[in-house]
């Protein structure tokens, strides 16, 4: 059924070029974007839970990755956005008592979230600035451990590994877009993103992390 | 709205999609490529010195509770720990061997002090032994404390070799050409035999009548001197001599083992005292550096005695092993508190425990110092 969506994704994009009707962001416009997003968490983590060496936090460093979005009209000024693209992968480092231990390991994440937006200025302004809200859902997998976390949780054993869950959060958004053409616009975002996550490691401990990242994206984009 | 619903179809199958993989361990190389681990030291890095005779009968050798997974870890001593942690072989004694106490103890053969290094083409470099003091060649244990009739000396006393911190070192020295190289680290952990001798020779002095404060300054000034001594050792027979990766593990606080518990409240003021005027010359002499790690296993031991459940331990007063040396613990000798409910199950209780015996770790206890290390490895980005 995704195998089919895609391919009449692809129709529907082929059929759509050749329309080459629309102007301006007016009720029932898809408009898709394609870009660079940096995700910046502000990580505060609770200590390591027992048994740990006192006082071991952690740090998630930023990540940047490709962006992809698609936004449909519901009206002139109100749009939904879904927001996707490749997954990050962030360095995650020790703080609190075990700062300078460097890297320990890294996790990768997608996190789509859906937007409820809204458009100022009339639909055929060139410049359009607007807010939105809504849900995040992330998903946290594929990390990879270090000898130096195995080193201060198992030496000599089994290596650690880092288990992250999957987490909802809420995103709210500032952004404008500005028109090129009838068809291309450019468009720049700030994020923020309300989320905690727990992550437990093999060796059983655990810590919980409140990431609130601020994300910035800049992307071209293109009205059908 | 058709449109857009294929095109979030689309975009949310290439995410999920992306979205595969499980959690590794990642690469466990520590980031210097050691070739070998050599150990210098006392007891607490002593893997098998004395796993010769009457303790090899008894299932002995560590100064732990004995046996491969006899607690449901991997190793026994940090040493160990540590040298899986570098993805080195485990670490052997590079000299094995008892002074035969005929006629209190039966010799049992293969007990003549053996080298196991470079000078008889093995490849053993943990050169610590149990009762092994910094400068004096008689520690506790060996033959030379025996005192004939006095069956309470005579169980503290197996003939152990004690070849003392600096003979250790020049014994490396003179069988490896002379040098260390670079891509060796080297684990420095000495003074508590020190410690013992010149606390009995304090309660001797004082029950022969010597003023209790002169006694005790003597005893205190001995173990700064003791110190100082480990530091010039560190300093002109390793660090000049090529090392670039050393490890000097300072003093646990023995005021809070067993052993010193059991003396008295003054008593453990005292053994405080000597413990951090041990530390303090010791930390003072060496030539700090990048060749140089310092480890501060006093502090941690008392943070871990303060702060027992953030370590996972329960217990940090009571012995585990019904002997009175762990140097012959096993499995098969454990207070009730923490045997295994089968002979076939390995003792995990004991791994909230921090003391084997009066004065030396679990297996747990040795972990938790092999920890501290390789945090402190990792921050000076060897590990």
């Amino acid at each position: 059924m995704k195998k089919h969506s895609i391919a009449s994704a692809l129709v529907a994009t082929a059929a759509l070029c050749g329309a080459g009707a629309a102007q301006a962001q007016v009720a029932g416009q898809v408009m898709v974007k394609v870009g660079w997003n940096k995700i910046m968490p502000k990580v505060r983590s609770t200590e390591l839970s027992p048994p740990a060496l006192p006082g071991s936090t952690i740090d998630i460093k930023s990540a940047s990755a490709l962006f992809l979005t698609a936004a449909y009209m519901i009206t002139d000024d109100i749009s939904v956005e879904v927001l996707g693209g490749l997954p990050y992968k962030h360095d995650i480092i020790g703080t609190g008592s075990v700062m300078g231990v460097g890297k320990i390991g890294s996790i990768h994440q997608i996190s789509p979230t859906v937007m409820l937006q809204y458009r100022f200025m009339p639909a055929d302004a060139p410049l359009r600035p607007y807010l939105g809200a809504g849900p995040t859902f992330a998903k946290f997998y594929g990390s990879k451990g270090s000898a130096a976390l195995t080193a201060v949780t198992n030496p000599g054993g089994t290596p650690t590994t880092i288990g992250g869950d999957t987490e909802w959060g809420a995103t709210v958004e500032a952004g404008a877009n500005y028109k090129i053409d009838k068809h291309w616009f450019v468009d720049a975002a700030v994020l923020k993103t309300f989320i905690n996550t727990k992550a437990q490691l093999s060796t059983g401990q655990t810590t919980k992390a409140r990431l609130n990242p601020v994300s910035i994206n800049a992307s071209i984009g293109y009205t059908f | 709205m058709k449109k857009f619903h294929v095109l979030t179809t689309a975009l949310a199958a290439a995410a999920f999609l992306a979205g595969c993989g499980g959690n590794e361990a990642g690469d466990q190389s520590p980031r210097v490529a050691f070739t070998a681990m050599v150990s210098f030291g006392d007891s607490l890095s002593d893997v098998g010195t004395y796993d010769v005779g009457v303790v090899k009968v008894q299932g002995g050798g560590h100064y732990s509770i004995n046996g491969i997974g006899a607690t449901g870890l991997l190793w026994t001593n940090w040493t160990e720990f540590l040298a899986a942690t570098l993805k080195l072989s485990a670490p052997c004694a590079a000299e094995t061997g008892l002074t035969p106490l005929a006629p209190y103890v039966p010799s049992l053969g293969d007990e003549t002090p053996t080298f196991h290094d470079a000078s008889t083409g093995g490849t053993c470099t943990d050169y610590a032994q149990g009762g092994s003091r910094v400068t004096a060649p008689i520690g506790p244990g060996n033959a030379a404390l025996v005192v004939a009739g006095n069956t309470s000396t005579y169980s503290n006393a197996i003939g152990q070799l004690t070849v003392p911190v600096v003979t250790q070192i020049g014994n490396y020295l003179a069988h490896n050409g002379g040098t260390f190289s670079d891509k060796q680290l080297v684990t420095v952990l000495a003074g508590g035999n020190d410690l013992f001798i010149n606390v009995a020779t304090f309660q001797a002095q004082v029950a022969g009548g010597v003023d209790q404060t002169t006694a005790a300054t003597a005893a205190v000034t001995a173990m700064g001197q003791a110190g100082g001594e480990l530091a010039a050792y560190v300093n002109q027979m390793i660090l000049a001599k090529g090392a670039t990766h050393v490890v000097v593990v300072n003093l646990p606080d023995v005021s809070l083992t067993p052993y010193a518990i059991q003396a008295g409240t003054a008593a453990q003021a005292l053994v405080k005292q000597m413990t951090v005027t041990f530390n303090t010359q010791l930390q003072a002499g060496l030539t700090a550096g990048s060749a140089l790690v310092y480890v501060d296993a006093f502090s941690a031991s008392e943070d871990q005695a303060t702060n027992m459940a953030q370590y996972g331990l329960t217990n940090v007063t009571t012995p585990t092993c019904t002997t009175s040396s762990s140097l012959v613990c096993t499995e098969g000798t454990l207070i009730a508190d923490v045997a295994p409910a089968s002979a076939s199950a390995p003792a995990t209780a004991a791994n909230t425990y921090e003391y084997a015996d009066s004065v030396h770790p679990t297996p747990y206890g040795y972990r938790l110092l092999s920890e501290l290390v390789g945090e402190q490895l990792a921050i000076k980005g060897w590990l």
